[in-house]
């Protein structure tokens, strides 16, 4: 980590903190009530909750790439290992 | 017996079968006498391949079959599957690349080989060795429950007769597995990973439209459940029992129990040794984290699965007598699908069986030969006995499970899988803070680990259900308060408390911590740098 890419990797972090927590909030989620098509909210909420994460998680992909390619130009090393 | 539904899935069995033996030559090496080829396919799986191994690793046919049987039961706890495999990528993400960097450049097979290596302790490894395989195989033996379910409903079972005629199928199955396991490693499941996945998408898709448009929609099933459950609660009401069933947790009990459930088994799913296997398998440090951002695809899917008990109950399907649960989802496709698609779905579970099976006992066997028996008998072993030595471990490792889910109770086996559970997270604190941190005294590591598996053994034991005196619930109530979590939650706190005291005193006492042989730079090393040259190279021909 240097000053280049520290605030990409706190970014990240951030990202998979939002994208983890949320499905341990169980109490704000238990409720039958509104339903989507069909599906009361418990279920139908942890379907959105999976997609949710996997958008942050794909976001914070990007972030690490271009964090970690910093770190590696900062040390001297070449790139490119990791498509 | 139905013959189309058996004639496809004989076809699609069989089909595994030919690819399983054909897998040695995939993506083929110059040999495969070394632990880096049998046990890890060569570390040469990119991001698509990686993608269906590891998918087809972790969501077992065991799952497919037990989470939607919790919620046919009247349990919407099992639905907590969902969260946890939320949960699970972003923690991946985090630390999974630094242990295959670290991994790569100093040839560690398996997270015990790490541990021994950053801790300079052979005792730490064992330690993290010994659990993985004791709860490794109770794994393999489930993976065999929900063979067994699916031939029971194939009728595939004959009731009478003793119990090796009774099973001889599952017999067969299983020796065509570890014969293909023993001579193509992990190449074979990696392979065969495409079908089952394939199979299983597409069983699943095609269930969560055609069956519930039977029923009257979505809508019409959640309804009957309700009802259903309303009824039976009101029945068990009356007869002075506990009224248990529901469509979700309603009460803070329930809901600290799903959460530490989903939590707990987070983050032990990566401590398990086949998970490692599937990670350590992968050709660069990128393919973990675009596989962490495309894996929840399979948890959309088991979340769709889940439901499918619901829609047994719906479907008002008959699960014998005395009830088996697990019966609830091949009894479902059996009554629901016509007879050549039932076929396909069955086909999908045992494939589905076969996969996880393999990689298991791969990695079982990748512990014992290097954290044991290189550890501790042959300290000379060359690249070829390892390999030997997996080998036939791999086969041990499946008879021990086969011989367990004939011989022994089922349920023995099913309590030992929640056991296994509790016991690997305790492997966490020494391997994801040895990730990022030496601080951590490895007498102390050991000491909370030896602490929390004695707490969480007898905890365990000591939980009963209403129908079972022991092993009867992985939730006990928290020390000094009335909320219901889960065990391995518990067990983990203990063990961090006991790795935190015993570290402070132990560098007080100025203890003697063995050698790092780990540098900082090796946990972000890449592909191409020094040291973590690619092992395979699969244009070059083989000689």
């Amino acid at each position: 980590m240097n000053a280049r890419s520290t605030g990409l990797w706190v970014l990240t972090g951030i990202l998979l903190v939002v994208a983890a927590v949320p499905p341990l909030l169980v109490p704000v989620y238990a409720r039958t009530t509104p339903t989507l098509w069909g599906f009361p909210f418990f279920f139908w909420f942890q379907f959105l909750l999976v997609i949710w994460a996997a958008v942050l998680t794909t976001g914070a992909y990007f972030l690490a790439k271009e964090a970690y390619r910093r770190d590696r130009a900062a040390r001297g090393m070449r790139n490119g290992g990791s498509r | 017996m139905n013959g189309v539904a058996f004639g496809v899935f004989l076809f699609l069995f069989l089909l595994v079968t030919v690819m399983g033996f054909a897998a040695a030559r995939w993506r083929r090496a110059k040999t495969m006498d070394s632990l880096d080829e049998w046990g890890l396919g060569g570390r040469g799986f990119g991001t698509f391949i990686a993608w269906f191994l590891i998918g087809g690793d972790l969501y077992t046919a065991y799952t497919f079959i037990a989470v939607p049987a919790t919620l046919f039961a009247g349990s919407v706890t099992g639905f907590f599957a969902v969260p946890y495999t939320i949960i699970i990528y972003p923690m991946v993400f985090a630390f999974l690349p630094r242990l295959w960097s670290v991994s790569h450049r100093h040839g560690y097979v398996t997270p015990a080989d790490f541990v021994e290596g950053r801790y300079g302790s052979k005792s730490l490894g064992l330690a993290v060795a010994a659990t993985g395989i004791v709860a490794t195989m109770p794994y393999i033996a489930l993976q065999l429950v929900g063979m067994q379910v699916v031939l029971q409903v194939l009728g595939l079972q004959p009731s009478s007769g003793n119990w090796f005629l009774k099973d001889l199928p599952l017999f067969i199955a299983f020796l065509i597995l570890a014969a293909y396991t023993y001579s193509s490693g992990l190449r074979a499941p990696a392979l065969i990973a495409f079908v089952k996945d394939t199979l299983i998408y597409l069983v699943i898709i095609v269930a969560v439209i055609y069956i519930p448009h039977h029923l009257g929609g979505w809508g019409q099933v959640f309804h009957t459940v309700k009802s259903n459950f309303d009824s039976s609660n009101a029945a068990a009401a009356a007869a002075g029992q506990p009224a248990t069933k529901g469509v979700f947790p309603a009460t803070g009990v329930g809901q600290w129990a799903y959460a530490s459930l989903a939590l707990g088994s987070a983050l032990a799913l990566f401590m398990y040794p086949h998970s490692v296997t599937g990670a350590l398998s992968t050709r660069n440090r990128g393919v973990i984290r675009r596989n962490a951002a495309l894996l929840p695809a399979y948890s959309f899917l088991l979340g769709l699965l889940a439901l499918l008990g619901f829609v047994a109950v719906a479907a008002a399907v008959k699960v014998g007598n005395p009830p088996n649960a697990q019966l609830a989802i091949p009894q479902l496709m059996e009554d629901q699908f016509p007879s050549w698609f039932a076929g396909v779905a069955y086909a999908a579970i045992v494939i589905g069986a076969l996969v996880p099976a393999a990689i298991m006992s791969i990695a079982a066997a990748n512990l014992w030969t290097r954290n044991i028996y290189k550890a501790f008998i042959n300290r000379a072993a060359t690249p070829v006995q390892e390999a030997r030595q997996a080998k036939l471990v791999s086969l041990v490792v499946k008879f021990g499970a086969l011989i367990f889910v004939l011989a022994l109770n089922k349920s023995f086996a099913i309590n030992l899988q929640l056991l296994g559970g509790v016991w690997i997270l305790q492997t966490f604190p020494a391997i994801v803070a040895g990730l990022y941190t030496r601080w951590f005294h490895r007498w102390a590591l050991l000491a909370g680990w030896l602490a929390s598996m004695v707490y969480g053994t007898w905890v365990a034991y000591d939980t009963p259900s209403p129908t079972q005196a022991h092993f009867g619930s992985s939730v006990h109530v928290f020390p000094g308060t009335h909320t219901g979590i889960y065990i391995a939650i518990t067990a983990f706190i203990l063990n961090v408390v006991v790795a935190v005291v015993g570290t402070v005193v132990l560098r007080a006492l100025r203890v003697p911590d063995g050698v790092d042989g780990t540098r900082p730079e090796d946990y972000v090393a890449d592909i191409g740098d020094e040291g973590v040259e690619p092992e395979l190279n699969p244009v070059q021909p083989a000689h």
